[in-house]
């Protein structure tokens, strides 16, 4: 006989936990299977855990700003639970988005009035005053140090920033995601780790279970793929899934870079999160008064979309593989040094690669599936770190309201935020959408 | 005549690159290479002993294929003012680098002193600098982690792998095989490295280089992984417990403290 849950949750990364920690919270039997030898330690273990409200939509903005009000509310969130290795601690350093031709920061502010996003706009004089080792000359277009007119002298000056004094960082995304899990845990929910499902199981179009590598099986009449960077792999494994999706999913590579702050800057104690769209990358404080330097994934920027299991092999050679390369750490850092010319960038790289879990359209795929029973949290795309709170209650409810038979194709679920006043159409992370085109196409989301 | 120091520099792999061995004796380059690490400190040492000096210049050599330039450009971006690359193809062993090395630097000028790393981490054959020393025939101390130069004599501490230290004094000039603990090598900064992109490198081929018919050579058979794979160790139990733990396993499998 195979174990039998209610739901099987595939990924125990930072969108995992959370759907398995709501569903645990209304009474499903819940298990959660991993690649990995804990939670977290997937693709979520590499995000900077940036915690901002900028989003190109209106909707994007009100479901980051009500991310935020749970990151400063995490003790509660997990309704009290000891975590023998800590929580996970919010940074509110404040988040800085810069005024450039790169970003639609015009479109941010209106979304940012119409969600009663608390900001503040910022003069160039202003934003210096508080982060006195930026140059806030222009250098839009984004250009790599390969391209000579990278290294040209700016005339222009940008216009200012909007401030949002509530933006920050999680300094701990592993621990955070371990934090969901001992949550998950306190309700009843069960965790399988160092397995690999190599079938998702169904009969006549409803789904049964998975089967994992070493042939063991488990039955639930849901199975959701959170499987990050490997969703499109499940997805290929759920008969008629992969095919009835209109935006797909795959694997984006991604560098971000660890630079020493200026000599006599303490930006890990005084330093703002950054979103710096003139130079295409944001960067945030890290321990050991390091920038952290991140990519808004620029057009001039090449775009390598690896098989996941052979980039965490190693496999590829540089560029492609595991490591940094040499051409991006110094695209990122050069960037970053055109901003801060006081940065200091070491001769040898150091950072993080990982992939993201990248749509069409680098916005989610919150939803159902064709195949009955089985659901998708995936192409978060690098941007959904600061969402997964309210990923896993929103999706907790999509499922619990298409299991008792809401056809959310044809009347899409309405999630109702609980910490803003307002309601979500949950149709628009819908994986029949057409390609959004509001999207920023890029990490900003 | 200004005072002369020269400093040489090897274009290595990054320590972090995953390393593919192709046909036995060459490696996959398509990965990341850096400036080997100890010649950092090389460079450190020598551009804080032209502030010392006064009137003199820094020169960073390498004998490296056309894509050591960068390594050439990340040295003059921590200061040196020029450079000298001996191309050549297959890397050529410590012997015959170290005659390249002495041909080069003397069609350049008078060396006062030279610097270099104590030795490269992707060869690390620990040979090339003391090998420079004899082919010159001038002294050499390596795994130096102090220096000091008054009138035409250097002092200098050297690291023994036992521990101690041994004290150097040498007549200029020599050639200082640069330890970590020697300094800690500057970060350039942007302006920094616009500014090395304007410095003057002249560029050598290495069959242009008299560099005679070596005694001996070193060949290499056969390149072999070091290990496959690098294999994580999870300590459990409390952090109390696990720290000691770590604390034994580092002293007595590591031999790292």
């Amino acid at each position: 006989m195979n174990k039998k849950y209610d739901a099987i949750i595939i990924g125990a990364g930072v969108i995992g936990c959370p759907i398995a920690y709501e569903l645990a919270k209304m009474g499903y039997k819940t298990l959660n299977v991993d690649k990995n030898s804990d939670a977290g330690l997937g693709s979520t273990a590499a995000t900077c855990a940036i915690i901002r409200a900028h989003y190109s939509t209106e909707d994007g903005v009100a479901m980051a700003y009500e991310g935020m009000k749970y990151w400063k509310d995490w003790e509660n969130y997990l309704g009290g639970v000891k975590d023998e290795k800590g929580l996970a601690k919010f940074m509110n350093t404040g988040s800085i988005l810069l005024k450039s031709k790169g970003h639609d920061w015009r479109k941010v502010k209106k979304n940012y009035d119409a969600v009663g996003v608390q900001y503040e706009d910022w003069s160039v004089e202003r934003v210096v005053k508080a982060a006195p080792v930026y140059d806030l000359h222009e250098h839009w277009p984004v250009r790599r140090p390969e391209d000579s007119e990278f290294w040209n002298e700016s005339t222009g000056m940008l216009e200012g920033a909007l401030y949002c004094p509530e933006g920050g960082y999680v300094n701990d995304p592993v621990l955070s995601t371990h934090n969901m899990m001992r949550a998950t845990q306190a309700h009843g929910g069960e965790f399988l780790f160092n397995v690999e499902v190599v079938a998702v199981r169904s009969e006549a179009n409803q789904v049964k279970g998975i089967t994992l590598k070493d042939g063991s099986q488990f039955d639930a009449p849901v199975v959701v793929n959170v499987a990050g960077p490997h969703s499109f792999k499940i997805n290929q494994m759920a008969k008629g899934v992969w095919e009835g999706c209109n935006i797909k999913t795959k694997a984006l590579r991604h560098e971000v870079m660890h630079c020493p702050s200026p000599e006599g800057y303490n930006y890990y104690g005084d330093g703002y999160h950054t979103s710096d769209a003139d130079l295409g990358i944001y960067y945030r404080p890290e321990v050991g008064n390091m920038f952290l330097i991140g990519s808004e994934d620029p057009k001039c920027d090449p775009k390598v979309y690896p098989d996941p299991d052979d980039f965490y092999a190693g496999k590829g050679g540089a560029g492609e593989d595991n490591q940094l390369s040499e051409a991006q750490w110094k695209a990122q850092c050069y960037r970053l040094g055109r901003r801060v010319p006081t940065l200091r960038v070491p001769n040898q790289p150091r950072g993080v690669v990982d992939l993201y879990d990248c749509s069409d359209d680098w916005i989610p795929i919150y939803d159902k599936s064709d195949m009955k029973g089985f659901y998708m949290a995936i192409g978060t795309s690098g941007n959904q770190y600061k969402n997964a709170p309210v990923v896993g209650a929103m999706m907790a409810e999509l499922i619990d309201a298409c299991q008792k038979g809401l056809d959310h194709d044809a009347n899409p679920f309405q999630y109702k935020l609980k910490y803003l006043p307002r309601s979500f159409n949950v149709g628009f992370f819908s994986r029949k959408r057409e390609i959004n085109t509001n999207s920023s196409f890029s990490v900003n989301g | 005549m200004p005072f002369k120091i020269y400093v040489c520099v090897k274009h290595v792999p990054d320590s972090a690159a995953n390393i593919t061995i192709l046909d036995k004796t060459r490696i996959e380059e398509k990965i990341t290479f850096i400036i080997n690490p100890f010649d950092e400190n090389a460079i450190e040492e020598a551009v804080q002993l032209r502030s010392k000096v006064g009137d003199a210049e820094v020169v960073a050599v390498t004998i490296g294929k056309p894509a050591a330039v960068e390594t050439l450009r990340s040295a003059m971006a921590m200061g040196a003012d020029r450079g000298i690359h001996v191309v050549t193809g297959d890397p050529p062993d410590s012997i015959a680098t170290a005659r390249a090395l002495k041909a080069a630097i003397l069609a350049d000028g008078a060396p006062d002193i030279i610097f270099t790393g104590k030795g490269s981490i992707d060869s690390e054959g620990f040979q090339t600098m003391f090998r420079l020393g004899a082919a010159l025939g001038v002294p050499a101390a390596n795994n130096v982690a102090s220096f000091r130069l008054e009138g035409r004599t250097a002092t200098v501490e050297s690291e023994l792998e036992a521990g101690g230290r041994a004290v150097i004094r040498m007549p200029l000039p020599c050639v200082i095989g640069a330890g970590k603990a020697l300094n800690k090598p500057r970060y350039p900064i942007l302006p920094d490295i616009m500014k090395a992109r304007k410095k003057p490198i002249r560029t050598v081929p290495m069959e242009s280089l008299d560099i005679g018919t070596p005694p001996a050579s070193v060949q290499l058979i056969e390149l072999r992984p070091f290990s496959d794979r690098r294999q994580a160790k999870l300590i459990p139990g409390p952090v109390e417990k696990a720290v000691e733990e770590l604390v034994r396993l580092l002293r007595e499998e590591a031999k790292v403290i």
